[in-house]
């Protein structure tokens, strides 16, 4: 099946090429029909009725419980959570660290363009320090959220966490189709994908690419 | 037949244990029964209430501003149950058996059976309970703690 | 026991009702006082998930209704505050969301112990317009019985469904009698296998949100009479109404006995659906009584409603009895006559 609906992103926007992958994954492992998408309120609310998949829109923040608990109800479904950084690891950052956890088996994808997109471009967990936006015009004061790298230290074996970027489109199919397997085998899965957002970042054309560029070597591409 | 009846004593004396007793006898011999606890935020200490109510009729509310029994069991109980008191309330006061009590070698962690033994006679008298059924629900509760024998005394002098 | 009849507690009356309505899931969080309806489900062997907070509880029921599943949760106080953000959820999107909420004393941490100052939140509470249904049980046996409908509403009508009673009636004891010849209402899933449902909770126009509400309301009109139930108690030649819901309806009708004896024609309206409220039952008995007593422990949660569903051709004097927090016994009620 083939995703239909014209796409709600802004142009450049990484969540396009991102939930397109996702598909392809889903339609390659046949799984279209058992796969639910879950979306977080930020931009990735936009993909609401994107993807030929049931699809449904929760609160920010409260993907990842709606997911696994959707998860727990239908055993044979294939659950995923689709979430940005801020919904991830901030608002929704402690029902994200529990269900990994407990090992829950859904599929997390956190699309981090390191800011809140939809309200303008605020600060964001993974914003680089130094950084400045409308909520820290001086410069944002924190290190760098390494959400993958923490929940490492709690998940049970056989999780699988890793991390990809929207210019990688090989990576981020190896990557979620590592994860729909994962869940699979029962167990949880997270897949960070660093993307593009030209609209906040005030970026034009290879600026956005340099600037997606200078996060990969902020946060490590690869396996966690 | 509307019984009010109030135990009061602290926390760990066994308040709860002879209410759950009394409430079980009741229920048994088809009276209606409602029974509270009261609770608050400590896990141990303080003062230790039960709230329960024996009728014909069905019972419409858990807890009751007047009692028709009280028990007392300590100091601190006193102090919180002097408002549940009408002139015609029956007082179980453990001070007035503190010669009883020595008498006839009741330790304070009997306190509370010599109290429901008090309590049974005047429920057997107004034939709302028997005492046997009374007796088969303690020795249940209780029969398998060391203090059996001095509990299974201290029910036995309380009747009395 | 020749009959059904059995001593137990309010808290084990609702869990028997949870395992008797079918229901297969439940998330919670310990909070008093309604912790042991989560650990009497569990020790009777239901299925559950303690989460991390009731935020994560009452997504995760979200999560489990849509996929068919008789989910539900219990919570109380500050945790039923967080709540609000999944009930606001299960608004908007019809979801048949079952919550058993304890009332304790508020706001804030408050106590742990009794209050009838959740109404407004289990009414009215998230970002709504109070689409939920509420029930609010007097008796132990109502506990029971209206849990049982709370299941069968939630999945016949889809509108999240709450339980609303307080930590005297949970925590009490007594005799009552199951009534296991209610039928149950079968979940199904919300969303489908292969359906390819595209279902949202944000809009981007302000029409779009509009036509959606519009119609939650109108189906909510439509099914108003089949759900509110009330009850009236020695009304029919009553001059002065006593209004009360939940246990203080229970002592109101000890002090209309009371009253009663002394020669005072009282009666007692008692809402046991506090969402949608009996308007028209009520009605009836407000217009030909010469005053309308409402007694609560809060300061008005119960009045704001009667008064907002009251019409307003209606001018019988009002008067109130509130002690927030507080138990109210038959002897206080009955003082107010004096």
């Amino acid at each position: 099946m083939q995703q239909e609906n014209a796409a709600k992103f802004c142009a450049g926007c990484g969540y396009s090429v991102i939930l397109m992958i996702l598909n392809q994954v889903l339609a390659a492992q046949n799984v279209q029909d058992k796969a639910v998408m879950g979306l977080d309120i930020g931009c990735s609310l936009l993909g609401w009725n994107y993807l030929p998949i049931n699809t449904f829109q929760t609160h920010h923040g409260r993907v990842v419980p709606t997911m696994l608990g959707y998860k727990r109800a239908k055993k044979d479904s294939i659950s995923v959570a689709v979430v940005g950084d801020g919904g991830a690891y901030a608002i929704g950052w402690q029902s994200l660290f529990y269900a990994a956890r407990r090992d829950e088996p859904i599929t997390v994808i956190v699309v981090n363009n390191s800011v809140y997109a939809m309200t303008g471009g605020q600060t964001a967990p993974t914003t680089v320090c130094g950084q400045k936006t409308d909520t820290h015009p001086a410069g944002s004061r924190e290190e760098s959220f390494y959400g993958p790298e923490i929940l490492k230290t709690i998940v049970k074996p056989g999780a699988y966490l890793a991390r990809s970027a929207a210019n990688d489109p090989k990576g981020i199919f190896a990557a979620l189709e590592k994860a729909v397997q994962t869940q699979k085998a029962g167990h949880f899965s997270l897949v960070e994908i660093l993307s593009f957002c030209p609209t906040n970042w005030r970026t034009t054309g290879k600026a956005t690419f340099d600037y997606l560029e200078n996060l990969k070597k902020i946060y490590k591409i690869g396996e966690v | 037949m509307f019984l009010k009846i109030l135990i009061a004593g602290d926390g760990g004396q066994g308040v709860q244990t002879i209410a759950d007793i009394i409430s079980k006898a009741s229920f048994q011999k088809n009276w209606e029964v409602s029974f509270i606890p009261n609770y608050g935020l400590e896990q141990r200490g303080g003062v230790s209430l039960a709230f329960i109510q024996i009728s014909d009729t069905k019972i419409n509310y858990p807890k009751f501003s007047k009692a028709d029994i009280l028990v007392i069991l300590s100091e601190q109980a006193r102090g919180r149950v002097e408002n549940y008191k009408q002139t015609e309330t029956k007082i179980f006061d453990y001070k007035d058996f503190a010669d009883i009590l020595r008498e006839n070698k009741i330790g304070e962690k009997s306190l509370n059976i010599f109290a429901l033994g008090w309590l049974v006679k005047i429920l057997k008298e107004q034939k709302i309970l028997e005492a046997d059924m009374v007796n088969l629900l303690l020795e249940e509760k209780l029969g398998l703690k060391d203090i059996w024998d001095d509990n299974k005394w201290a029910y036995k002098v309380g009747l009395q | 026991m020749q009959n059904n009849k059995k001593l137990a507690t309010g808290h084990e009356a609702v869990v028997e009702a949870c395992f008797d309505a079918g229901a297969k899931m439940m998330y919670g969080y310990p909070i008093t006082p309604t912790t042991e309806v989560f650990t009497g489900w569990i020790k009777k062997g239901g299925d559950y998930l303690q989460t991390e907070d009731e935020i994560a509880a009452g997504f995760a029921v979200c999560g489990g209704v849509i996929a068919g599943q008789k989910a539900f949760t219990a919570t109380a106080g500050p945790g039923h505050v967080l709540m609000q953000d999944a009930l606001s959820m299960a608004e908007g999107m019809r979801l048949p969301f079952v919550a058993i909420i304890g009332q304790r004393g508020g706001p804030s941490s408050g106590t742990v112990i009794y209050s009838q100052q959740e109404v407004t939140l289990a009414c009215f509470g998230g970002n709504g317009e109070g689409l939920r249904l509420v029930y609010s049980p007097a008796t132990i046996e109502e506990l029971y019985s209206l849990t049982r409908t709370a299941f069968n509403s939630a999945w016949k009508y889809q509108y999240p469904t709450i339980v609303l009673s307080d930590g005297y009636l949970l925590k009490s004891r007594g005799v009552f009698e199951a009534d296991k010849t209610i039928e149950n209402v079968e979940s199904y899933p919300l969303v489908k296998e292969g359906q390819q449902k595209h279902w949202r909770n944000i809009f981007t126009f302000e029409e779009e949100l509009n036509e959606e509400v519009v119609r939650n309301k109108k189906d909510w009109e439509s099914i108003k009479n089949e759900v509110v139930r009330s009850e009236n108690y020695q009304t029919e030649d009553a001059e002065i109404l006593l209004v009360a819901h939940g246990i203080v309806g229970g002592a109101a009708k000890d002090a209309v006995n009371e009253l009663r004896k002394n020669g005072q024609k009282v009666g007692l309206f008692r809402p046991i659906t506090l969402r949608p409220f009996a308007n028209e039952a009520f009605d009836k008995i407000a217009m030909r009584v010469k005053k309308i007593v409402i007694v609560e422990s809060s300061l008005g949660q119960l009045a704001q409603i009667v008064r907002a569903e009251m019409a307003p051709e209606i001018s019988t004097p009002i008067d109130y009895i509130q002690y927030p927090g507080l138990g109210i016994e038959a002897e206080k009620i009955v003082e107010y006559f004096k």
